[in-house]
């Protein structure tokens, strides 16, 4: 088959912005603000962003899941209040520091970090990690700043493999000469920066067993593409990283999961962004990002009747239905971004087979006949989901 | 009949005394600790009843003494008027001798056997007399008493006269018992007394325990309750022996005179219906058919007199006869007549009796006795106004509420019947029944058992229904059991105000406390956010919270 290049690297549409200085002169302004308001003998408040699905729409325009425009009020003097009210006081301070200090410190090391008793008292200022994550992702949400960028770090799951030059702080490196591991993507990628890129596109992959096989059998250097592997639902760190390779590098993305509703949300989330973290939408999704696999098509085309899976839980038109992987392709169809043609097209073929495929059943060709024949017919044809 | 003459050779004519000396129980001395109470509640009501009727704030003091096992000396002295040398063996000596017996009257006393009871008691167990010092304020007189059981009269042993130069006056008297126990317990004299002094809050009583502890239950009111006055009778209320032993006794000239004048609630107008309706009653009974005759008294108990009389022919001369009847001398009354009138009265409709007999402790006395001994940190009370039971006989329910303070947990019921604690029978009380009727969850009172509450009831009455001979419970009758709860509610209800008000007190400092623990956390915080000194910044947030609560708190205090 001749390979036309149909996708290449494209202009980039951001310029990469994090400036340190930015975060710490908004956490002052709120330190200010709270102060001027006791001053004046008024009872002092944060507005915070409501969390949760009914503060969250999808923007049509912008192709983006985002958060609304609903506020939770925090006062210090409400008793409901008082204690998250010193908690996001104490954490404010803890990243004001960690920022000028130019130091990062992961979720659990921001918890233990705060966590005393306070004096005269049996109680902690923290008592779980659970009260300070949700004090951590409001303030991402009352700032507008990411997480990361309040040097507040996620665990770290997924990596790259591909032809691209990465700097991390003072390393340099080219990410296809790491090995067969390739580049493990870290919890923050804010500070990262790409000097050197030679691929067309990057091919984000659900499983890490399919990345390994695309990276054995040379894929991305024949297709020049750079491999994401998220490893199951993509961390924070790989979402940015898609992010920014798209906007501010211009780098075509393209998705490839298993045929079934958990690899399509996968997908649903690169692309929407998520309702949990609707309000980094803009930094975490990218609504161009656009889907090779699997599909139920595949199934026909390729011949792959055999070594399909049934789907799993009870049919809607069955008593008692529908559950599990049938109640997730209708709660899927229901997506506003799904609504297209070819996307309710797939849903309803998986509903009507009662089936779903996995990347990996394409070795029931052959070994090779993922990196040789699928991937690159389809891609280089554009065939496809949007 | 010669074996009947044989079983009556052993035949002897019993005196009151002597029923008595057999049947002590009837009088309240059964069991070792009870009969010592009930020797000291002899004397203390006594001593009551006298500084009252002479207007005197009562003084007075109880003394326990050991002398042996289960031997003790009884002392009771109050600063009462005294008792006349010549009336000594009248007061100490003779069993249903008082004065009070026959009078329609609200008293504490039991009739007149109360205090003689107890020199009985002490001398059937003892065998000593007993030693009584009194004084009307001029010589001092001190004699020793015996009752003379077979006679049922009281006997000097010995006396001996003293100068008086402070010009004491007032009784002490010295019981010597044995077969009795003194005990701390719920149903003993260190109780009885304090719940006297609860319901009698002018009085001062002191109490000297066997083992020489000295037990002070302070006067707290200066007001000395007006003794109770007699009242006449009312026609619901009597019995045909009442009806037949006063026309006995009267100095009135005619039935009817003395039903007007000894009788409370008849006029002339009602003695000429009280003749129609015997005269109904009469005929009535001359009907042959029971339906007819169910019918007829049906009617008459609507009112319907006169239409009844009509139904039969030449009821006039039957009128006449009825109404000659009461012009009659009343001596000459006969008990069938008096059944009549009885009847009658069943039949007829009869203003409420009057009430100013009754003698409640009053609202603000109930406050002071539950404050002056329990030291609550909140009391109150309710005394509800006089009703009637049985169709006449008045009665009043007052109760008192006191909360928290030194009152340990739990909850205790007082019970009183003119004042009178009763210690005995509380299961089957209509006061004990009542106050646990109430749904105490409602007034705040989440769990009865662990709150320091105590609720003391006072029934009041000229005829207090008690159940049996102890009289240490009250009969269950709807009208008293009614107005108990009412009373108890309206009391409640005003805990209920006063636990909410508490509560939001303090809920207001554990508020204030929320806030005040994180300031320095927040001042430690908003000093690395902005700089300024974290000493200042706490002083903006405690003034911040000092001024916002010293609104609060004046909110609440409006409100309670």
């Amino acid at each position: 088959m001749p390979k036309s290049k149909a996708i290449k690297r494209e202009r980039p549409k951001e310029k990469f912005s994090y400036d340190p200085r930015k975060v710490l002169s908004k956490l002052e302004e709120y330190g200010r603000s709270v102060l001027e308001a006791i001053k004046s003998g008024k009872n002092p408040y944060f507005d915070i962003p409501t969390r949760g699905l009914n503060n969250v729409y999808f923007d049509e325009k912008a192709k983006l899941i985002r958060m609304g425009d609903k506020l939770s009020r925090r006062y210090f003097l409400n008793v409901a209040h008082a204690r998250k009210f010193m908690q996001t006081l104490l954490i404010m301070a803890y990243v004001k520091r960690l920022v000028a200090e130019g130091k990062h410190a992961s979720l659990r090391e921001a918890y233990y970090a705060n966590k005393h008793t306070i004096p005269g008292t049996k109680e902690n200022t923290f008592e779980d990690q659970r009260e300070s994550d949700p004090i951590i992702e409001d303030l991402e949400r009352m700032l507008g700043v990411l997480r990361e960028e309040m040097h507040i770090t996620a665990d770290r799951r997924g990596y790259i493999y591909g032809d691209i030059v990465i700097r991390d702080g003072e390393d340099e490196f080219n990410a296809s000469k790491l090995g067969s591991g390739g580049w493990a993507v870290p919890g923050t990628v804010e500070h990262i920066q790409f000097p050197e890129i030679n691929v067309d596109y990057a091919l984000v992959v659900e499983t890490a067993a399919m990345a390994d096989r695309l990276i054995e059998e040379k894929f991305p250097k024949k297709e020049k593409a750079l491999i994401i592997a998220t490893q199951g639902q993509a961390s924070r760190g790989v979402r940015r990283l898609i992010h920014r390779l798209h906007y501010e590098e211009g780098l075509p993305i393209i998705v490839f999961t298993d045929g079934d509703p958990y690899g399509w949300y996968i997908y649903s989330t690169i692309k929407q962004g998520s309702i949990n973290l609707a309000y980094l939408s803009d930094k975490l999704a990218t609504p161009e990002a656009r889907f090779v696999g699997m599909t139920m098509d595949d199934i026909k085309r390729y011949g792959l009747e055999n070594v399909t899976e049934k789907l799993k839980g009870i049919p809607p038109n069955k008593k008692g239905g529908p559950t599990g992987d049938y109640k997730r392709i209708l709660e899927e169809m229901e997506y506003p971004w799904f609504q297209n043609k070819e996307w309710q097209r797939q849903l309803k073929m998986a509903l009507k087979w009662g089936v779903r495929i996995e990347q990996q059943a394409l070795a029931n060709k052959s070994l090779e006949f993922v990196a040789k024949e699928y991937l690159p017919e389809k891609i280089n044809n554009g065939d496809l989901l949007p | 009949m010669a074996e009947a003459n044989q079983l009556f050779k052993e035949f002897k004519i019993q005196s009151v005394s002597e029923f008595f000396r057999r049947n002590a129980a009837m009088l309240g001395y059964t069991g070792k600790v009870r009969s010592l109470t009930t020797l000291v509640h002899e004397a203390v009501t006594n001593s009551l009843d006298a500084c009252e009727e002479a207007g005197i704030s009562p003084y007075i003091r109880v003394e326990i003494e050991e002398l042996g096992r289960e031997h003790y000396k009884v002392v009771v002295e109050d600063n009462g008027p005294g008792i006349p040398e010549k009336y000594i063996t009248h007061v100490f000596g003779k069993m249903l001798a008082g004065t009070k017996a026959h009078r329609n009257i609200q008293s504490r006393g039991q009739q007149g056997i109360g205090i003689s009871g107890a020199v009985m008691f002490a001398q059937i167990t003892s065998g000593k007399a007993t030693r009584v010092v009194t004084s009307t304020g001029n010589e001092i007189i001190e004699a020793w008493v015996k009752i003379d059981v077979d006679r049922n009269e009281g006997k000097i042993v010995k006396k001996e006269k003293h100068p008086n130069p402070d010009g004491w006056h007032g009784t002490r008297i010295e019981l010597e018992v044995k077969n009795v126990k003194y005990m701390r317990s719920k149903q003993g004299v260190y109780w009885y007394l304090k719940l006297t002094a609860i319901a009698n809050p002018h009085a001062h009583i002191e109490l000297i325990e066997p083992d020489g502890r000295l037990i002070v239950f302070p006067r707290s009111s200066d007001e000395i309750p007006e003794p109770p006055v007699e009242m006449k009778p009312h026609p619901k209320g009597v019995l045909t022996d009442d009806v037949y032993r006063m026309a006995k006794k009267t100095r009135r000239t005619s039935v009817r005179r003395f039903l007007v004048g000894e009788f409370s609630r008849i006029s002339d107008k009602k003695v000429d219906e009280l003749v129609e309706y015997i005269a109904a009653l009469r005929l009535i009974k001359t009907v042959e058919d029971k339906k007819v005759q169910e019918q007829l008294y049906e009617r008459l108990m609507k009112g319907e007199v006169k239409a009844v009389l009509r139904s039969f022919k030449g009821y006039t001369k039957v009128v006449k006869q009825v109404a000659r009847m009461m012009e009659k001398p009343p001596e000459k009354l006969t008990w069938h007549e008096a059944e009549e009138i009885v009847e009658a009265f069943k039949y007829m409709k009869f203003l409420a009796p009057p009430t100013h007999g009754l003698r409640p402790i009053g609202e603000e006395n109930i406050e002071k006795g539950l404050k002056g001994i329990l030291k609550p940190e909140f009391v109150t009370a309710v005394t509800r106004p006089p009703k009637v039971y049985s169709g006449g006989i008045p009665f009043q329910v007052e109760v008192g509420l006191a909360y928290g303070g030194e009152i340990p947990s739990g909850f205790e019921l007082l019970r009183y019947a003119n004042r009178v604690p009763l210690l005995f029978d509380a299961g089957s009380c209509v006061t004990t029944q009542a106050a646990r009727s109430i749904d105490w969850k409602r007034y705040r009172v989440d769990d009865l058992d662990r709150t320091p509450l105590v609720l003391m009831i006072n029934v009041v009455s000229v005829h207090v229904p008690y159940t049996g001979t102890g009289k240490q419970s009250i009969a269950s009758v709807d009208e008293i059991y009614n107005e108990i709860r009412l009373a108890i509610m309206d009391a409640a209800r005003r805990l209920q105000t006063y636990l909410s008000g508490k509560h939001r007190r303090l809920y207001q400092v554990k508020r204030k406390k929320t806030f005040e623990k994180y300031v320095p956390e927040i001042a430690r915080a908003l000093s690395v956010l902005t700089g300024e000194p974290e000493e200042k910044i706490r002083e903006y947030f405690i003034r911040f919270i000092e001024s916002h609560f010293a609104s609060k708190g004046q909110e609440v205090s409006e409100n309670a």
